[in-house]
């Protein structure tokens, strides 16, 4: 080609790129919700003269013009490539691939984060449960980044010490408490691809070992029962790079299809499902156990062999979890927290003998600030 | 508004390159006036009133200096455009640090001034300064067309961080303008590049920079590794912002100079400061270094000159003493070569290569540090004098995770693209190959760009601030 053809079809070529895109910008309909990213998207802003004057109104646009671009999500993966691919960066956003599975860098030990768990959990042991008989445990579910961090050679807290921080503050205050381990009964393949959550057909080792350590037993003849759709996890559109869809499988018995779940999100009872299909069809299949974000659930069973109860208080984790100890208790009361103020707990819920699981995952416990 | 934004890139360009080419030749400077200010506006709206102030200003003086030249009233009028082009950015960018000094020294508490710098304030007086003095030395007709001169004064390709442009280096195109697809294309190239050096390298080095700073796991070299990077971020954030402005200007039918020449290559800090932000060096040399006598005068008041010049062009950068130190140390590098070191440097290659990269990577972390103190923290962790293991966690995990981009970036920063190039040229069929090649790269430098920037954070240019 000669210069000056060259010179002409880099011209006409790069003016046709720009304008098309640029058009498509201006004619693109604004989408309200990226269901990639699990985010709502910036909307065009209002032009006032005064938005227009304190600069506003430029932020707001600048901010929009890259939300709504065409073909974002094309774009988001194509730099998702050229980060791990072309500039061979470990991570992209904190996240990264190793085996297929997408894990978030869980960096670094943040020791008042932990510290404010564990007055959390203090806090609430002396105000509701000081004078009582309840018996108190606790258990850390690792993040993926435990079991990945070595192998992809990303960096890592270290865990010993965060559960050996987390459990030494706790026992300051709450007397007689007990850690239940999970690290050694877990492995990557006990969590999906594409999500940080682990995955409850694989628990029933968790379930048992931890109905063991206080006191009862599970059994584990359930029947598995697989979601149809596929499963796009959290991490999915965050890494924006092709990876396999997990399916969503969840595990039923008859003593689970008879018992009652009781939701109190709002102050009133409302009934609820232990496996939601409804949630499972929405922007989260993982919502699918106990319906998601729920401040305060009691699952009780009728037919129970046993009057043990647990007050189950977690994270979104203890969601698939909490329906394997069932089979143990008469009752299960799941508290989460971050979506209840512990100076309501005492209208719903009196401790007497129960048993008591703080159930976090190291997510959650080095960023503690949602616990109320 | 930024070059390296979406809104920039596929809203206002586009419609201003339309309205632009459409229309008529004689009103095309209206055009890039009016953008121009809407470009500055859209971040600065308050701001940019001190822009129109002092194109009317540099409009007004330039023609009293033009209409009084000769007289003995011309210097005067010089001084007194200078001291009231120069009054904005004094005021901005001085008067805190100024009031700073005062109560240090009398102890009388006076209200700080707290204003937020306009972008490119520095840029754009100095501009203004430049021309000024052109005129009063007769280097330079006085702009009569009031929209040329404005258009000049407040021309969007290079106004917030240059390079300064001269006004006598694009007096002509003020006028006329040729286009072509040459040019059209030289101009886009250019500008993808920039992009793609802006967006693709000093972006990604900056977030080393900024998970260093978040960093509680330093280390020795995780210092050293920190201050590569911010050297190599520097450069390709306002290189990159100088190839966009040139590029731009060359689709519009200006001709900017060159502001930068691979200045990592260079073997003494004197061809460094050749290469390196050239329209601020040679601003000095011209305007404040040759008429105080350069280096036609005695050694003691040459040193003084020297010291002068780098003292100002580390005021210029900012309004803190370890930009002052800064240029200190620069102008104490200067004057070391010109008395001693030169001809030692000359015969060892090698060596002086390993010099300039030594003393120019210190003098950035005088130049990063958010004050002096601060800066002789980051030396002494360094030198080994803060306590700090050679090697941590995160030190390691930054190399692995950007030694790729560093290694790219260090190769980017000299020649050896331009080589590469040139040695295919010259292979059969080399330069076809390339010329196939070319508009391929600049499509997709333009959308591994743009890519970045949709799932990009805000990241101004480093040198909006000055």
């Amino acid at each position: 080609m000669q210069a000056e053809k060259k010179n002409r079809v880099l011209t006409i070529g790069m003016a046709v790129l720009l304008f098309v895109l640029s058009v498509c910008c201006w004619l693109k309909k604004a989408d309200a919700y990226s269901a990639s990213e699990r985010r709502a998207l910036a909307q065009c802003p209002r032009l006032t003269a005064d938005a227009v004057w304190s600069g506003s109104f430029m932020d707001a646009f600048d901010d929009y013009a890259a939300d709504q671009f065409p073909f974002r999500d094309r774009f988001r993966s194509g730099k998702a490539a050229a980060v791990t691919g072309l500039f061979a960066q470990k991570d992209y956003n904190g996240l990264y691939m190793e085996d297929g599975y997408i894990c978030r860098m869980e960096y670094p030990l943040k020791e008042e984060m932990l510290k404010n768990t564990a007055d959390h959990i203090s806090r609430l042991y002396e105000r509701y449960m000081k004078d009582t008989d309840v018996s108190v445990y606790i258990s850390v579910v690792p993040d993926k980044n435990y079991f990945l961090a070595r192998k992809h050679g990303a960096l890592s807290m270290n865990y010993d010490a965060l559960t050996g921080i987390l459990y030494s503050s706790v026992m300051e205050t709450v007397e007689n408490c007990e850690y239940i381990d999970l690290f050694p009964l877990l492995s990557i393949e006990d969590y999906y691809r594409t999500d940080a959550h682990w995955r409850q057909e694989k628990l029933t080792d968790v379930a048992a070992a931890l109905a063991e350590a206080m006191g009862t037993a599970v059994c584990a003849d359930y029947e598995v029962m697989k979601l149809e759709q596929p499963f796009y996890g959290v991490y999915y559109g965050q890494l924006a790079l092709p990876a396999e869809p997990d399916t969503i499988c969840y595990l039923t018995s008859s003593a689970l299809k008879n018992c009652t779940v009781t939701g109190y999100g709002t102050g009133k009872a409302k009934p609820l499902e232990l496996y939601d299909l409804k949630k499972a069809e929405g922007r989260d299949a993982y919502e699918l156990f106990l319906s998601g974000s729920q401040p305060f659930i009691i699952i009780e069973r009728a037919d129970a062999d046993t009057q043990k109860e647990l007050v189950l208080f977690r994270d979104s984790f203890g969601s698939s979890l909490a329906p394997l100890l069932v089979e143990g208790y008469k009752k299960i009361t799941v508290v989460d927290t971050r979506y209840l103020s512990p100076e309501l707990l005492g209208d719903l819920l009196t401790f007497g003998d129960q048993d008591v699981l703080f159930l976090y995952s190291t997510t959650l416990v080095n960023n503690s600030l949602s616990l109320r | 508004m930024l070059f390296s934004g979406i809104t920039f890139l596929y809203y206002f360009l586009p419609l201003f390159l339309l309205v632009y080419f459409l229309t008529p030749k004689q009103f095309r400077n209206g055009v890039l006036l009016t953008a121009s200010l809407i470009f500055y506006a859209w971040k600065e709206p308050q701001n940019v009133i001190w822009l129109i102030l002092l194109a009317l200003a540099g409009y007004g003086f330039g023609l009293g200096l033009a209409w009084l030249r000769g007289s003995r009233q011309s210097r005067r009028l010089l001084v007194l455009s200078v001291c009231i082009c120069a009054a904005p950015l004094v005021f901005f960018k001085y008067a805190d640090f100024f009031i700073s000094g005062f109560h240090a020294v009398t102890g009388w508490p006076l209200p700080y001034i707290s204003q937020t710098l306009p972008a490119g304030i520095s840029f754009y007086t100095f501009q203004m300064i430049g021309y000024l003095a052109d005129v009063y030395r007769g280097e330079a007709a006085a702009q009569k067309n009031p929209v040329r001169f404005a258009a000049y004064a407040a021309m969007f390709p290079q106004l917030i961080a240059g390079p300064i442009v001269r006004y006598t280096d694009i007096a002509l195109q003020l006028s006329c303008r040729t286009l072509g697809f040459d040019r059209a294309a030289s101009g886009i190239e250019r500008f993808v590049v920039g992009l793609a050096k802006k967006v693709l390298l000093a972006d990604v080095l900056g977030e080393l920079c900024a998970k260093f700073q978040a960093s509680d796991d330093r280390s020795v070299l995780f210092y050293w590794l920190y201050a590569a990077a911010f050297t190599l971020r520097i450069y390709f954030d306002f290189s990159g912002y100088s190839d966009m402005a040139i590029g731009l200007g060359r689709l519009l039918g200006f001709d900017f100079k060159e502001n930068f020449n691979y200045p990592y290559i260079s073997r003494s800090i004197t061809e460094f400061w050749r290469r390196w932000h050239i329209s601020l060096g040679s601003w000095f040399r011209d305007y404040v270094y040759i008429p105080l006598g350069g280096n036609r005068v005695s050694l003691g008041r040459w040193l003084g000159n020297v010291s002068l010049v780098w003292i100002l062009t580390g005021f210029w950068h900012g309004a803190s003493w370890n930009f002052i130190v800064w240029g200190l140390f620069f102008a104490l590098l200067l004057i070391a070569e010109k008395c001693f070191l030169r001809k030692y440097l000359e015969r060892h290659p090698i060596v002086s290569h390993l010099y300039v990269l030594f003393f120019v990577i210190v003098g950035f972390v005088i130049f990063q540090a958010g004050d002096l103190g601060e800066a002789v923290r980051y030396l002494r962790a360094m030198f080994g004098a803060g306590g700090l293991s050679l090697v941590s966690e995160e030190f390691l995990y930054a190399i692995r995770s950007y030694g790729m981009v560093l290694l790219l970036a260090a190769a980017a920063s000299t020649p050896l693209g331009k080589a590469v190039l040139a040695s295919v040229k010259r292979k059969e069929k080399g330069e076809q190959l390339i010329h196939l090649a070319e508009p391929a790269a600049a499509a997709v430098l333009l959308l591994l760009s743009t890519a970045y920037l949709v799932d990009g954070s805000f990241s101004p240019f480093l040198y909006f601030r000055f």
